[in-house]
């Protein structure tokens, strides 16, 4: 008896064939697109959240089944219900497990780490005060001699020296100098008989620095840094080593830092790196485009089969980050600015190709047909009609191309091409923040002032 | 004179164009072609300096048969026909005057033309064309920088340049409004007086009446009709341009 009602009763019929099957009623009362819609979006959050499974999660399927079934019951009445509430429901429980699945969590956010990096960022390293150097060393033998010479050294009016004469690793020397700039910061510190400078201050790894008294002496206890004889071919035998007295005052004015000279010579390299590239991509693109021009080879099978090869090498080719393209370069010509100069270029020979393709075949026959019918020979059709249409928007392309080449080129650097992202990755990796931060105003700054030129000259072009 | 002589074109895709048309033009005449946009018009046009080759068929002017010409003498045949196009056919982004004096190509010394080098002489010729046209000051503005009736000029002072002793009009009229018709068709008519023979399609059977000394019908690529415009009657119309056709007239001048 109550299946006989059902069957009769629309209302009834509909409502339970979307109990056993989502959308089905609907589909059944006609509305095709929305029963199969309702379905597939109902077997999607299904899905999603059973991959996911996370029981809270299959409230959203369940409300979406629950509308369903209001839905289909209502349009056996005549009336539809709004598809925003199921969307509503779906999208809660797909942006639910998205958060999750990213695992977001602001508690892992570390405030003295962001400042300790932060702070050095407010300070670019691009410039440093104009300073003067006084500097004085005193030479001292590690380990002990049986006769050690005198650990005293005079020079320019300014004397140097350690007592005792000598000394083993971790033993304790007086340092003393006089005659250098009163009341002045003094760097002391040591050098190995190779050159390289060990810290003195605690712990060996941080600067000791003084000051000076009035009559511009200084003194100091300190240890025989641990790993002076760390380079040494024979620890026994006994080696001249070097203590340093480093005082810097300023002169007024400032000149350009260490981090400074390289961050220019990274962004010079950089933007040379990108129009080499570009260069190189335009002797290629240039006949290749002409080759991918439908309708220049669109005549006979032949000539439409080479375009057919030519453009789906092109697009092949285009589909390939340039950063993917540096990562085999840098294995087949080795770290720097030419491995990444020929994946910006081989890149870009793609990128090139098509845009030259494009203004080829959107070229204007009318002005080729009016040459023609003055009587000129090819060559000047050629000259007269084509290139004038076609040298323009080359031109604009091609600056466009230099321009994203040359921010390509800033990230290309951190897979070992060179230039500017080389310096970056470099300066993260030993934590100089303070040139990690003149490494970010000059990309900002190349990339402002290119875009701006490029979108100036483009203007004029076109 | 010019005889054209069971021209038939049929395109690569079997659209035949032309369906073996023949008739005479003498020297000085100003024939208009008419027809309905597909009735051959152009393609007709097309076929007298060879833009367009003819299926079948001669077309011989002077008593030199233009179908049979080598490339060489071709181009020698084209610098003396002139042609004006519906769409002015100019290279939008050249100046005036690279736009008049490419008209002279088939004169100069092709390789200082490829070098973007003229004499003296053709700039100073290129200047009395456009003077002519009466927009001489515009020289030396970008061809895009024109509106339609004064890129329409640019391309008469152009076929000027040619040296002309016939001149083809496609439709040159058919961008333009009424008022800069009558001025187009004027400069065409001024020169059709000095002695250069104008082939011109056009639409309006008012500015046939007005210009044509001689009209040629098309309809689906045969000719329909040759005579004067006074010799169209309503009948005639009806043959050319089919029954539902009304009269549209453009500005009367």
């Amino acid at each position: 008896m109550p299946r006989e009602t059902a069957n009769s009763h629309p209302v009834a019929r509909s409502g339970l064939a979307s109990v056993f099957v989502p959308g089905l009623g609907q589909f059944l009362l006609g509305e095709r697109y929305r029963g199969v819609g309702i379905l597939l979006g109902f077997l999607l959050i299904l899905g999603t959240t059973a991959w996911y499974g996370e029981p809270f999660w299959y409230a959203s399927p369940i409300l979406i089944w629950v509308w369903n079934i209001w839905d289909a019951v209502s349009l056996a009445g005549g009336r539809a219900r709004s598809i925003l509430l199921p969307l509503a429901f779906g999208l809660a429980a797909a942006y639910g497990i998205g958060w999750q699945v990213v695992e977001i969590d602001f508690s892992k956010a570390n405030v003295d780490r962001a400042i300790a990096i932060l702070r050095p960022m407010a300070r670019p390293d691009f410039v440093q005060p104009r300073r003067e150097v006084n500097q004085m060393w005193v030479p001292v033998q590690v380990p002990c001699s049986s006769e050690p010479p005198l650990a005293r050294r005079e020079d320019e009016g300014k004397t140097a020296f350690v007592m005792p004469d000598c000394g083993g690793v971790g033993e304790t020397l007086i340092v003393s100098a006089s005659g250098l700039w009163p009341n002045a910061e003094t760097n002391i510190y040591w050098q190995n008989p190779i050159g390289n400078p060990l810290m003195l201050g605690e712990g060996e790894i941080t600067m000791l620095t003084l000051t000076s008294d009035e009559n511009g002496a200084v003194t100091a206890a300190i240890r025989v840094p641990s790993t002076a004889l760390v380079a040494a071919p024979d620890p026994t035998l006994p080696q001249f080593h070097r203590v340093y007295f480093e005082q810097y005052r300023p002169t007024g004015g400032y000149e350009l830092s260490f981090i400074g000279n390289e961050v220019l010579k990274g962004a010079l390299a950089t933007v040379s790196m990108a129009l080499l590239a570009t260069g190189l991509a335009m002797v290629f693109a240039i006949p290749l485009s002409f080759l991918a021009a439908r309708n220049l080879m669109g005549g006979n099978p032949v000539t439409y089969a080479i375009y057919v090869v030519v453009r789906t090498l092109l697009n092949i080719l285009r589909s390939i980050e340039s950063l993917i393209i540096a990562i085999i370069f840098v294995v087949i010509v080795g770290l720097g600015p030419f491995a990444g100069m020929l994946a910006l270029a081989l890149h870009s020979v793609a990128a090139l190709g098509k845009l030259y393709s494009e203004v080829i075949e959107g070229i204007d026959p009318g002005p080729i047909e009016a040459i023609r019918a003055t009587g000129a020979n090819w060559l000047q059709v050629v000259r007269y009609a084509v290139i004038p249409q076609i040298v323009p928007p080359f031109t604009a392309f091609t600056i466009y191309r230099w321009d994203i080449n040359v921010r390509s080129a800033t990230v290309i650097g951190l897979v070992g091409g060179g230039g500017i992202g080389f310096l970056l990755i470099e300066l993260i990796r030993v934590n100089n923040m303070r040139g990690v931060s003149a490494v970010f105003i000059a990309i900002a700054f190349i990339v402002i002032v290119l875009d701006y030129v490029s979108a100036k000259l483009r203007e004029r072009l076109v | 004179m010019l005889q054209i002589q069971n021209v038939s074109k049929t395109y690569p895709n079997g659209t035949q164009a032309l369906k073996n048309v023949s008739f005479d033009v003498k020297d000085g005449e100003f024939l208009v072609v008419i027809g309905l946009s597909g009735s051959g018009k152009s393609t007709l046009l097309r076929c007298i300096n060879r833009l367009i080759d003819p299926t079948e068929g001669k077309i011989i002017w002077d008593g030199v048969d233009i179908t049979a010409a080598p490339p060489a003498e071709l181009r020698n045949i084209r610098r003396k026909i002139g042609m004006v196009f519906q769409q002015f056919n100019l290279v939008k982004r050249s100046s005036v005057m690279t736009n008049v004096l490419s008209g002279r190509l088939g004169y100069v010394n092709p390789w200082m033309s490829l070098l973007g080098i003229w004499p003296a002489e053709e700039k100073q010729r290129a200047l009395e064309a456009l003077g002519r046209v009466g927009i001489a000051d515009k020289a030396h503005n970008r061809a895009d920088a024109l509106s339609g009736g004064q890129q329409q000029r640019v391309g008469i002072a152009r076929a000027l340049m040619q040296d002309p002793k016939l001149i083809l009009a496609d439709e040159p009229v058919a961008s333009l409004d009424p008022v800069l018709s009558h001025s187009i068709l004027q400069y065409l008519e001024q020169l059709n007086k000095e002695g250069i023979t104008v082939i011109c399609s056009l639409h309006f059977l008012d500015l046939v009446h007005r210009y044509a000394t001689r009209v040629v019908a098309l309809k689906d690529g045969v000719k329909v009709f040759e005579g004067t415009a006074q010799e169209i009657d309503r009948a005639k119309f009806k043959e050319i341009y089919g029954e539902e056709a009304q009269e549209v007239r453009a500005a009367s001048l």
